[in-house]
């Protein structure tokens, strides 16, 4: 600017800190407006791999920003790496929230218009809802992220009931929810057979793939679903006290077997 | 010498998501700020973290710079508000208090003398103490807060510190040329 530049000692010294604070910061103000002067001080930086440095900073600016779901889950005291763990899964991708949303709507409001069929359909199909989300979160068939996620010495079990967690934590709400507009006590009766069928589902997916236990699953209470709805016409009978128990017990016992043989996990070999 | 873009040209294209501006902007400054830093906090990792955050949070928000004064103002503001709070979730790391030469050598002493008058000598008769506080608080423009964060020390130690050696430097040079 002033043709007035630091002489060579000066600079030197600045980057040596072997100056004065008085000299340091003189240095200090002209290298503010001094492009060539700062020139000279970047070549001699030696202190800091500013390559090094460089690759994380580019490294940091093209990681994509966190989803929602990403940050909520970060928010609620998941470490980053978990929380990004979770929010791959598939079942959070939009369109299976839509499609599961879709299906939840039509069962409600066909047992809020009224006549009994209705209600059997939502008491069809809400059970089974929260067992094949949760299956669509860990199959590896659906969720490419999946195969590198377990070649890292990751704790496969840990991975798969946070997902569930999670899953549920998002599903059960929105079934919840649409079951309010359920007439009735069959509004709550779905859910400890949910409970119990994301449970046979995990013990189940350490034998086969969890998806295809989940369709089982399902496959067998729509035939039970079925069979009571021909034989009593009343959806009455999955209420009672006996047949709740019932699932309470299901559950238990195949989250048992699940912790007994997790290891086995269907999924840690890719099916084809 | 260098007759490549300004920086101000290169800041426009960062904004416009311009990586290879953004490379260049790094390389013309992070040299710099990295020594400048240096001089403040001994510990190397956490200065290159700061210059790292320092570029992303350029690249963020590369419209922050308001167009008064030097982009290389500017960036020094950044670097050292992104070191004190990368020192805030880091206890015990020591900023820079003395300089290794902070003693000046005769040549110096002349340098000092025909540079910058007599205050040169009342600072460096300064504790150590107190030329941090006046490097951080007049020299860096930090606010009391953020100079303690920098320092490790409370706030009213900065206000107080700051206090003294204003009163010393005012007294040396009152005093004149010992």
């Amino acid at each position: 600017m002033t043709g007035w530049h630091l002489d060579d000692d000066t600079l030197r010294r600045y980057v040596e800190q072997t100056d004065s604070l008085a000299e340091g910061a003189s240095a200090e103000q002209h290298l503010l407006s001094c492009e060539p002067c700062r020139a000279r001080v970047n070549a001699a930086v030696g202190v800091i791999d500013l390559a090094a440095v460089w690759d994380r900073t580019r490294d940091a600016i093209e990681v994509p920003r966190p989803s929602v779901l990403e940050r909520l889950l970060h928010g609620a005291g998941l470490p980053a790496y978990e929380a990004r763990l979770v929010a791959v899964a598939s079942a959070f991708r939009g369109v299976w929230l839509t499609g599961v949303a879709a299906v939840l709507a039509f069962a409600a409001l066909a047992a809020a218009v009224g006549h009994a069929r209705g209600l059997w359909l939502f008491l069809a199909v809400a059970p089974v809802v929260p067992c094949l989300v949760v299956a669509s979160s860990y199959d590896p068939r659906l969720d490419p992220a999946l195969e590198p996620e377990l070649v890292t010495p990751y704790p496969a079990l840990r991975l798969i009931l946070l997902r569930t967690i999670a899953v549920l934590a998002l599903a059960l709400p929105a079934v919840l929810l649409f079951g309010l507009v359920v007439p009735g006590e069959t509004a709550f009766a779905w859910l400890l057979p949910a409970v119990g069928f994301v449970a046979v589902v995990l013990a189940a997916s350490t034998w086969v793939s969890p998806l295809r236990a989940a369709i089982a699953v399902s496959c067998a209470w729509l035939a039970v679903v079925w069979l009571l709805a021909a034989r009593s016409g009343s959806p009455e009978a999955v209420l009672q006290a006996r047949a709740q128990a019932g699932f309470l017990v299901l559950a238990a016992a195949s989250f048992v077997i699940f912790l007994l043989r997790w290891r086995r996990l269907a999924q840690l070999r890719p099916w084809r | 010498m260098d007759s490549g873009p300004s920086d101000e040209t290169l800041l426009a294209a960062v904004a416009e998501r311009d990586m290879s501006a953004f490379r260049t902007l790094y390389e013309r400054h992070a040299g710099w700020l990295a020594i400048r830093l240096t001089r403040r906090c001994n510990d190397r990792d956490l200065v290159a973290d700061a210059i790292q955050d320092t570029f992303v949070a350029v690249w963020q928000r590369p419209r922050g710079f308001r167009g008064d004064g030097d982009i290389a103002a500017w960036l020094w503001g950044i670097a050292i508000r992104r070191l004190v709070s990368r020192l805030r979730t880091r206890r015990g790391v020591a900023a820079v208090f003395e300089h290794p030469g902070a003693a000046p050598a005769a040549e110096d002493q002349v340098l000092l003398s025909v540079e910058y008058g007599d205050i040169g000598q009342a600072l460096a008769r300064l504790s150590p103490e107190m030329r941090a506080v006046i490097q951080a608080v007049v020299l860096d423009g930090l606010s009391a807060r953020e100079a303690a964060q920098l320092l490790d020390v409370p706030v009213s130690s900065v206000k107080t510190r700051l206090y003294r050696a204003k009163a010393h430097l005012r007294a040396a040079l009152a005093e004149g040329p010992s």
